[in-house]
C-alpha cells in the first residue's frame, strides 16, 4: 500500500466508528437519554458502560496485545465527538484519557485494565488537590505502609466509580495507587455541576490502598494521561459544538416573528455563519492537533498539541453555546429547551482540566521552549 | 514538454522551490507595493523563457498544465518565497476566458501576446454604483459599424494607469428582463482618446487603484469574448478556484512571522495581555490552516469545490486584520509613524501591514456577501 492508500483506509476506519457510535447514542436516545439521566440524579447508564465497551469504545487506544483496539487518540476523538453530540453523561473521555492512560502506560497486565475495556467497571482518576485559597496546590496527599492520608479535589466520575486511581506521595516520588469505593477511611464530597453531574472531593484517612506503580514513571505517565485526555474532552467539545450549531439553525429556520422565519433576517444569518465558520475551524484544528498527537512522540509537543486543541475548542464551544442561547431568545433561557443542556455541558467540560486561556498559556510557553531549544 | 502533474507533489514542490529561489531577484521579495511592469520586466522575462507564466493555462497554450493540486503547490511556493504575482490579470483572468469562450482567432491573436506581456490587462468590473451589486454596472456599449462604442466609468481599476488593455463588463441590453441578462464581455486597448485614467490615492497613500472613464471610446467588434449579453454568466464560471486562492493561509501566516520578530524585539511578549492575543491570532492562523488543508485535499481528490469555500476568505482575512493591530499596539508610541521601525537591525513597516489588511475584507466578494452566500448556499436559511 503506498502512504494515500494506508491514509485513505485510516479515514475509511475512523468513519465507521464514527458510524457505529452515532448508531449506539441514538438509539439509546440521544440528548433525550441525557436529560433523563439527568433528571434522575446525575449519574451514568452502567448498561450503557457495557454496550460502549462491547462497541470498542474503551479500547479504542489500548494496544491490541492487551485487548484493545490499538487505533490511537485520533479514534479516540471521533468516539468523543460522539459522545459530546449527546451530551452522554457516561465518563467516556475520563475512561479513555485518564484511567486507561495510566493503566495502560503503568500496569497494562494488571486486572482492572482488562475490566475498564470491557465496561465491567469505572475507576475515576484523583490527581489534584484543593488549597487553602480554594484554587489548585500541591500535591500533599501521602501514601505510607500501604495506606493513604489527606485529599484529593476535582475527581470526574468519583459518584459511581466501582474504584479510585489516586497519585499521592510515597517515600520515593509518585505512586499511583488504587483505592476501592467504599474504602475505609474513604469519604466522598459531592460537588454538583452545571450540567447535573458531580464532581468529587475525597478525603483519605489511612484508607488502604493497592499500589500499582511509583517512581517517575508515574510523573511521566500522568502528564502524557493528562495530554490525552485534554485532546478528547477537546474532541468531545467539537462534538457538542457540532450538535448545538445543528439544534440552533434548525430553530432560526422555523422559529417565525413578524410573519417570517427568524433566519430570513440578516443579523441573524450572518450570526450563524459564523458560528457555523467557528465550528468548522474548530472540527479541523481539532482533529488535526489529535492526528498529529498519534504521530508525536516526545511528550512536550505531545502537550503543545494538546493545548492547542484544549483553546480551540473552548473557544469556539462557549461561543456557540452561548450564541445559540441567544438566537433561541426567551425559551433558550428555559430548562426545557434542549440546547441548555448544551451550554451547561459546555460549562462543565470547558473547566475540567483548563480552559482556553490557560491552554493558551501552557502552548506558547511549550512553542517558545521549543523554538529555544532548536 | 514536461508533465508537471505525472511527478509526485514533493518532486513538484522542489522543483518551484528551486526555481524560485535561484531565480528570483532577490530585490523584488516581498515587496510591500503592486509594481509597474518595468519595475519586474526582467523577471517576466526569465519566467517566460522557463514557460512557467501560465502555470494554470492548458500546454497546448503555452501554460504549465497544471491540476489543481500542483498548482496550489505552485501558488503556495510563489508566496512562501514572496515571489512578486507580476501583472497577471491577463494570466489569471482574461486568458483563461478566452481560452474557454474565445474563438480560434482570438486565441491566437491575444494568448501569446498575454504570456509575453506584450499586452497588460487591467479588470474593468467594478463602477461607482455597482460594488458588491456587480451586476447593476451601468456602462454602455453599443455598435456603431464594426465598432463597440463604450461610455460609462469603471473604478478600482488597479494598475490601469500602466496596462495596455482592459477587460469589461459591459452593458449591451438595457432592456434585459434580468439586469445579469443584458452584459457583455468586452476587450479594448488603452491608448486612445476616448479613455481617461486617473489614479485613486489611498489610505496608504498608494496610488495602485485607478478611475477609467469612458467617453466614445471604441473597441471592434472582433474584441467580445463569448456571445453578446452572456458575459456575467462566462465571468462568474472563472472565479472558482479563486475562491480557494484567495483563503490561503500565507497572508496572515507571513504578517504572524512579522509581528512575532517584531513583538520580541520590542519585548512586548513580556506583558501577559499580549501574549495571550497572539496566542489566540497564532492559533487562529494555525487552525485555519488545518480547515484549508481539508479544502485542498478535496481539490486534490479531484472533487469541485462548494460554496462552503468562503469561510477560509472570511477567517482568514479578518485574522489578518486582527494580527496588524497587533503589530501597531506591539509599536506603542511609534503606532502611528510611517515607514520601518527599526528592530535590531531589521525594519518592520507597521502600518504598511495595516492597510495592506483593509481591503482584503472588501475585495474579492466582501466578507458581508461571502456571509450571505453561505447563509443562503451552505446554512440553506430563507430570504
Amino acid at each position: 500500500m503506498t502512504q494515500t492508500d494506508i491514509l485513505l483506509s485510516d479515514q475509511e476506519d475512523l468513519r465507521l466508528l464514527r458510524e457505529s457510535a452515532r448508531t449506539l447514542f441514538e438509539r439509546a436516545g440521544g440528548s433525550g437519554r441525557s436529560r433523563k439521566l439527568r433528571d434522575a440524579g446525575g449519574c451514568w447508564d452502567a448498561d450503557m458502560i457495557r454496550e460502549l465497551a462491547e462497541a470498542g469504545v474503551f479500547g479504542v487506544t489500548v494496544p491490541a496485545e492487551n485487548g484493545g483496539l490499538g487505533m490511537g487518540l485520533a479514534a479516540g476523538g471521533v468516539i468523543a465527538e460522539e459522545v459530546g453530540r449527546v451530551i452522554a453523561p457516561e465518563p467516556v473521555v475520563m475512561t479513555i484519557g485518564l484511567s486507561l492512560g495510566l493503566l495502560r502506560r503503568l500496569c497494562p497486565d494488571h486486572a482492572k485494565l482488562e475490566q475498564l475495556v470491557g465496561g465491567e467497571c469505572v475507576l475515576a482518576v484523583a490527581w489534584q488537590e484543593r488549597g487553602p485559597n480554594g484554587g489548585p496546590a500541591e500535591a500533599s496527599c501521602r501514601y505510607e505502609n500501604g495506606k493513604l492520608t489527606g485529599g484529593k479535589a476535582w475527581v470526574v466520575g468519583a459518584v459511581g466509580a466501582q474504584g479510585f486511581l489516586v497519585v499521592a506521595e510515597g517515600g520515593a516520588g509518585p505512586v499511583l495507587v488504587l483505592v476501592a469505593a467504599g474504602a475505609d477511611g474513604l469519604a466522598v464530597k459531592e460537588r454538583r455541576q452545571a450540567d447535573g453531574s458531580a464532581m468529587g472531593e475525597l478525603s483519605f484517612s489511612g484508607t488502604p490502598a493497592e499500589e500499582l506503580a511509583s517512581g517517575g514513571a508515574v510523573r511521566d505517565a500522568l502528564a502524557e494521561a493528562i495530554s490525552d485526555a485534554t485532546a478528547l474532552a477537546a474532541a468531545e467539545l467539537v462534538g457538542l459544538s457540532e450538535r448545538a450549531f445543528e439544534i440552533t439553525l434548525e430553530y432560526i429556520k422555523t422559529r417565525e416573528q413578524f410573519d417570517k422565519p427568524i433566519g430570513s433576517f440578516q443579523v441573524i444569518q450572518h450570526r450563524a455563519v459564523d458560528l457555523n465558520v467557528m465550528c468548522e475551524v474548530a472540527q479541523s484544528g481539532v482533529r488535526e492537533a489529535l492526528g498529529l498527537m498519534d504521530r508525536e512522540t516526545d511528550p512536550k509537543v505531545r502537550a503543545r498539541l494538546a493545548s492547542r486543541a484544549k483553546a480551540r475548542a473552548v473557544t469556539a464551544a462557549r461561543k456557540i453555546t452561548r450564541d445559540a442561547i441567544q438566537l433561541h431568545g426567551a425559551v433558550g433561557y428555559t430548562d426545557e429547551y434542549d440546547i441548555g443542556l448544551y451550554l451547561n455541558r459546555a460549562l462543565v467540560l470547558s473547566a475540567w482540566l483548563g480552559d482556553d486561556s490557560y491552554h493558551r498559556r501552557l502552548w506558547l510557553e511549550a512553542r517558545e521552549q521549543e523554538g529555544a531549544a532548536q | 514538454m514536461t508533465d508537471w502533474n505525472a511527478m509526485s507533489d514533493a518532486e513538484f514542490r522542489k522543483e518551484v522551490r528551486g526555481f524560485f529561489e535561484a531565480e528570483y531577484p532577490e530585490d523584488l521579495r516581498n515587496l510591500p507595493h503592486r509594481p509597474k511592469f518595468a519595475e519586474i520586466e526582467h523577471w517576466h522575462r526569465k519566467l517566460h523563457a522557463k514557460g512557467w507564466v501560465a502555470p494554470a493555462w492548458p500546454a497546448e497554450y503555452g501554460g504549465m498544465g497544471l491540476n489543481a493540486a500542483k498548482l496550489l503547490i505552485f501558488y503556495e511556493e510563489q508566496q512562501r518565497w514572496g515571489v512578486n504575482r507580476g501583472r497577471d490579470m491577463g494570466v489569471q483572468m482574461v486568458g483563461p476566458l478566452i481560452i474557454k469562450f474565445g474563438t480560434q482567432k482570438q486565441k491566437d491573436y491575444w494568448l501569446p501576446r498575454i504570456l509575453s506581456c506584450e499586452d497588460i490587462w487591467c479588470q474593468g468590473y467594478s463602477e461607482p454604483g455597482a460594488g458588491s451589486d456587480l451586476a447593476n454596472l451601468r456602462t454602455r456599449a453599443e455598435m456603431d459599424g464594426d465598432d463597440f462604442v463604450i461610455n460609462g466609468q469603471k473604478i478600482w481599476t488597479t494598475m490601469a494607469h500602466d496596462a495596455t488593455h482592459i477587460f469589461m463588463l459591459v452593458r449591451t441590453d438595457p432592456d434585459a428582463p434580468m439586469k445579469q441578462k443584458g452584459i457583455s464581455f468586452l476587450l479594448a486597448p488603452m491608448d486612445q482618446p476616448g479613455i481617461e485614467v486617473r489614479t485613486i490615492t489611498t489610505l496608504s497613500g498608494e496610488t495602485e487603484f485607478c478611475e477609467v472613464f469612458f467617453d466614445n471610446a471604441r473597441a471592434p467588434r472582433e474584441n467580445l469574448v463569448g456571445e453578446l449579453n452572456k458575459g456575467w454568466t462566462m465571468a462568474k464560471a472563472l472565479l472558482s478556484f479563486e475562491r480557494i486562492f484567495i483563503g490561503s493561509p500565507n497572508l496572515a501566516q507571513n504578517a504572524l512571522g512579522q509581528l512575532e520578530s517584531f513583538a520580541r524585539g520590542r519585548g512586548a511578549f513580556e506583558d501577559p495581555v499580549f501574549r495571550d492575543r497572539f496566542a489566540q491570532a497564532a492559533l487562529d492562523v494555525e487552525d485555519h490552516a488545518a480547515l484549508y488543508a481539508r479544502f485542498a485535499d478535496q481539490l486534490k481528490r479531484g472533487e469541485t469545490l462548494g460554496a462552503d469555500v468562503s469561510m477560509l476568505k472570511i477567517w482568514v482575512t479578518e485574522c489578518f486584520q486582527r494580527i496588524t493591530e497587533l503589530m501597531i499596539e506591539a509599536a506603542g508610541p511609534d503606532g502611528g509613524t510611517i515607514g520601518p521601525l527599526q528592530v535590531g537591525n531589521v525594519g518592520v513597516d507597521v502600518l504598511s501591514s495595516f492597510y495592506k489588511a483593509r481591503p482584503t475584507t472588501i475585495y474579492g466578494g466582501s466578507n458581508e456577501i461571502q456571509r450571505n452566500i453561505l447563509s443562503k448556499a451552505v446554512l440553506g436559511l430563507p430570504g
